[in-house]
């Protein structure tokens, strides 16, 4: 279903195109995606599984989780939520692996003259979010020449789909809505010596001499690009939660029910069960009412709201109930959710008999943690260490964001989960260490100056109720990494 | 963690889970494996999974032929599905030389009762892969009983039929020194602590080399890294191993339905170095690409790399040491040591507990390398 009024955002969609869709004729909009474009279609099913030819939805809309592998124009295992639509596509509900394309046979991709992609430059950043922009941005005051590739068209990272009032204090960016904070940094990034590549995805990141080689992939193309050092900025991917049917098509991720309703203008179903109230569960409920959608009810298996409380009220008010002590034992429906049975749990998370409740839902959405995008990071050489407070497998590094391989640094939700304006400050402070690597001559005075900046900004973030878990993350992750140039700098 | 045992094998991958498996299923139930990280994480879960007979000496291919024939009863013995398959390999022929090569190979191979056909490269897409680019091909040789198997699964196979029988394996317990008194072995020191033992096998993979070097004993391998990668899955579309050895080449579809492959660098220098590289996946993918056009389409997923532990003559080295007593040696598999494994782990165990072995292995025995003459099988990829 689409949404056609929004207090917050104005949808201007793009030509409407027809597609085919398993034979029959579908219409949607240019700039969507197809697994949007289907979703609004009021298609769930997108593919059967391997194994057990159970149906599957799309779950995380960022293109990680490969659910929603489907058939088009003859090519197999198409990730149809981030492929952009296109009209006249052929779309095929995907049964098991997929049969290989005839010969010939080419996804229609972006236009074919697509501007040249640089062959080497000083700093590579992966991720246009709040902490790859950051970073660029800070490293380009120091003259710093770089390029910021980002997998999506629109850069902004997870910003583009925040449309509510920026928590965190970051005085200048309190109190402003996450979109327009991601449209800020584009700005800011015009002024300086940084190229920001779109629709661009970083495929690998390999040794080459006394460099690093990333290998990209635009509109069907593959590039490699050479960096003397690189910054990942990657951000996160969503957790998912184990219970029966977990995998129906209808039970999503709370950035995915963001990206369907605030980027493309499309409810994700009409009654929600949400499963998390932390913020982002909290944040996402108070969307979804905007939009129109129904909140059944926000549980939580802690016994307390993990979010703020003016989130937690503000939904309430608006007659949510937010059932602390709270799990979800599983999702029911024949192809699609249809309802979804509750439980409240003792305080070891086990399941009270006699205290089920089924939910009449279409929709279950999970927003129960994230997990850092480290691949890159541990590809290139980094150790993986587990640091539960930082949402997991995390890539080592230092103060300086800087990994244990020399010149590969690591910043915002990718180094540990936390949120946009530590991710900002973040990236700041790795394009600062990058820029110090890459021009010997700098200004150290300017240099030490907005170090110390941002250092104090993290510092005073992180010295919150909020910031504990982070904070005790990051400092059992400095207590592994022999900091030796922290001492130095000391000295 | 026991402290004492009667033999102690260091490395789980397929070689010391087999032979640790086949030492119980003799009676020598009293047997420790060490393996430093997890099962197979060594060069056995990096590899390709396939099983040749096609050698070019007679000694090969006869091991060859024996492998089989323990691969062929494996899941029943070990009671595990090993994804075993008879998808036969096809070895592409592009020179003159090969041509001459394959020509020796297939007379020898059939005197030694393998079933190995001769096809032209249109016999090769009318019978056996319809979507191959033959251009370049002179000619194919194929054995339709050549096979492939999931070495994750065959390893797993192997320590849990062993655990069965008795067999301790503890898994993140690196061996960090061989012991050794008046020129016999007398146990392993480890990350854990001591197990002394009068019977050590050094099952390493290219790790051998410095563990052996601990007992004063000098190993002629060399590690070599071997790059590889692997597609998103499909529905079957070809079934044999299709390889070259001009072309630098290797690669099959795996039962998930992947396809698998990569070629060994000749420019590659030894170390141990386990990093991936671009210039790999490029030049991989081209082909690939070139040999299967269809395979264009097809996203590539993951690459890795793990370790050839090459021997002068390509050969693994088997048996025990002279200058150390009770110190048997199984390693230097040269980038083929899967396929063998089954075989090669049966006679290392007869060897280990003082019986003849079944096919002579005394030519694998590291005595050869002293001065005497080397005989290499062209047949290595
Ligand atoms: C519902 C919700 C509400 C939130 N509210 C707040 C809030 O009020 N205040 C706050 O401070 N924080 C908030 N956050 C958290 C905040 O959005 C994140 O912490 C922040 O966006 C992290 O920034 P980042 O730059 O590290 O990563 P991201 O914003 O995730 O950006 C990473 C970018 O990298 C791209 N990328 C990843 N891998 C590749 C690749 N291989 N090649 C090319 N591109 C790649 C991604 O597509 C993405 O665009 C909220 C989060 C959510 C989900
Ligand atoms: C890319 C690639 C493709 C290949 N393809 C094929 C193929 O298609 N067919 C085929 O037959 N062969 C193939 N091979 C070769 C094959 O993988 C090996 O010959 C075989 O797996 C050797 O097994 P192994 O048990 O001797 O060695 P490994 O599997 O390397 O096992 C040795 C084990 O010892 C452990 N170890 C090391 N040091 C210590 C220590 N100090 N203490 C305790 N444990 C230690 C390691 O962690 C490791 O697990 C390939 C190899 C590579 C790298």
């Amino acid at each position: 279903m689409r949404i056609s009024e929004h207090p917050i955002l104005d949808f201007d969609r793009g030509r409407e195109i027809e597609f085919e869709f398993d034979g029959k004729r579908l219409v949607g909009f240019e700039g969507e995606t197809i697994a949007a474009a289907l979703h609004a279609a009021e298609v769930r099913v997108l593919r059967r599984s391997i194994k057990l030819d159970r149906p599957r939805g799309f779950f995380c809309a960022i293109g990680r989780c490969s659910s929603c592998l489907m058939t088009v124009d003859d090519v197999p295992n198409v990730m149809t939520c981030v492929t952009p639509l296109r009209a006249g596509m052929k779309v095929e509900t995907q049964s098991g692996k997929g049969t290989i394309a005839p010969e010939g046979a080419r996804l229609a991709t972006g236009d074919a003259a697509s501007e040249a992609i640089p062959s080497a430059v000083p700093l590579a950043i992966v991720g246009a979010g709040p902490a790859g922009l950051s970073a660029a941005i800070y490293a380009g005051r120091l003259g710093v020449e770089s390029v910021v590739i980002d997998e999506n068209d629109v850069p902004g990272g997870q910003l583009i789909k925040q449309t509510h009032m920026f928590f965190g204090s970051l005085d200048h960016y309190a109190r402003v809505r996450g979109i327009d904070i991601g449209e800020r940094l584009v700005q800011d990034l015009e002024s300086c010596p940084a190229r920001l590549l779109t629709g661009t995805t970083v495929l690998g990141l390999y040794d080459d001499g006394d460099a690093k080689a990333l290998s990209l992939l635009k509109d069907g193309q593959h590039a490699r690009l050479r960096a003397r050092a690189v910054i990942l900025a990657t951000g996160a991917s969503e957790n998912v939660l184990a219970f029966e049917n977990c995998d129906l098509p209808g039970v999503y991720g709370a950035g995915a029910v963001q990206t369907l309703m605030n980027v493309y203008g499309v409810a994700p179903g009409e009654r929600v069960l949400m499963v998390g109230a932390g913020n982002i569960g909290l944040i996402v409920s108070y969307q979804l009412l905007q939009a129109g959608v129904r909140v059944e009810a926000v549980i939580d298996a802690m016994d307390e709201i993990g979010g703020y409380h003016v989130h937690a009220a503000k939904i309430r008010r608006m007659g949510v109930p937010i059932l602390t002590s709270h799990t979800i034992l599983r999702a029911d429906g024949e192809t699609r959710v249809e309802s979804a049975t509750i439980a409240r749990v003792d305080e070891r998370w086990a399941p009270v008999p006699g205290s089920e409740r089924t939910l009449d839902v279409d929709t279950v959405c999970l927003a129960v943690g994230l997990t850092p995008n480290c691949e890159l990071a541990l590809m290139a050489g980094a150790d993986g260490v587990y640091v539960a407070e930082l949402g997991g497998h995390v890539a080592r590094h230092d103060r300086d964001l800087e990994t244990n391989v020399p010149g590969v640094f690591i910043a915002g939700d990718a180094s540990g989960i936390e949120e946009a304006s530590t991710a900002m400050l973040e990236g700041r402070l790795a394009g600062l260490a990058a820029a110090e690597r890459l021009v010997p001559d700098a200004d150290a005075n300017a240099l030490a100056s907005l170090r110390q900046e941002a250092e104090d900004g993290l510092g005073e973030l992180r010295a919150g109720p909020f910031g504990e878990r982070p904070r005790f993350g990051k400092n059992r992750m400095f207590d592994l990494v022999n900091d030796t140039k922290d001492e130095r700098r000391g000295s | 963690m026991k402290t004492r045992a009667e033999c102690v094998v260091i490395g789980g991958g397929v070689i010391g889970t087999a032979i640790a498996y086949y030492l119980a299923r003799a009676g020598l139930t009293d047997c420790v494996v060490l393996e430093s990280s997890y099962l197979a994480s060594g060069a056995t879960g990096r590899c390709g999974g396939g099983i040749r007979q096609q050698w070019s000496t007679e000694a090969n291919t006869k091991l060859a032929i024996e492998s089989v024939k323990a691969f062929r009863g494996l899941e029943e013995e070990l009671e595990r599905d090993i994804e075993f398959l008879q998808g036969g390999y096809l070895v592409l022929a592009y020179t003159d030389d090969d041509v001459e090569q394959f020509e020796k190979n297939v007379t020898l191979q059939r005197g030694l009762g393998l079933d190995v056909e001769t096809l032209s490269p249109s016999e090769i897409t009318s019978r056996v892969v319809p979507h191959l680019n033959t251009d370049g091909v002179r000619m194919a040789t194929y054995c339709a009983d050549d096979a492939s198997a999931n070495p994750f699964l065959t390893t797993q196979a192997y320590a849990d039929a062993a655990r069965r029988l008795g067999v301790e394996i503890e898994l993140f317990t690196p061996v960090r020194r061989i012991l050794t008194e008046g020129g016999r072995v007398t146990g392993v020191e480890t990350s854990r602590g001591t197990i002394s033992a009068p019977i050590v096998v050094n099952a390493a993979g290219s790790h051998s080399i410095p563990l052996a070097r601990t007992a004063g004993v000098e190993l002629p391998i060399a590690p070599y890294r071997r790059e590889i990668l692997v597609t998103e899955p499909l529905e079957r579309f070809f079934h044999p191993m299709i390889i070259s050895f001009s072309f630098g080449i290797y690669f099959r579809q795996v039962k998930h339905g992947a396809v698998i492959g990569g070629f060994g660098d000749p420019d590659e220098p030894p170390g141990f170095n386990e990093t991936s590289s671009l210039g790999f996946l490029t030049t991989m993918s081209r082909k690939l690409a070139h040999l299967m056009p269809r395979l264009r389409s097809v996203k590539i997923v993951r690459q890795w790399a793990g370790l050839y532990d090459i021997t002068p003559d390509a050969q693994p080295i088997l048996g025990e040491v002279d200058e150390v007593g009770g110190f048997f040696q199984a390693n230097g598999f040269s980038g083929h040591g899967f396929m063998i494994a089954p075989k090669v782990a049966m006679l290392v165990a007869q060897d280990v507990r003082g019986e003849t072995p079944d096919l002579d292995i005394e030519r694998l025995h590291p005595r050869r390398f002293a001065g005497g003459k080397i005989t290499q099988d062209r047949s290595v990829v």
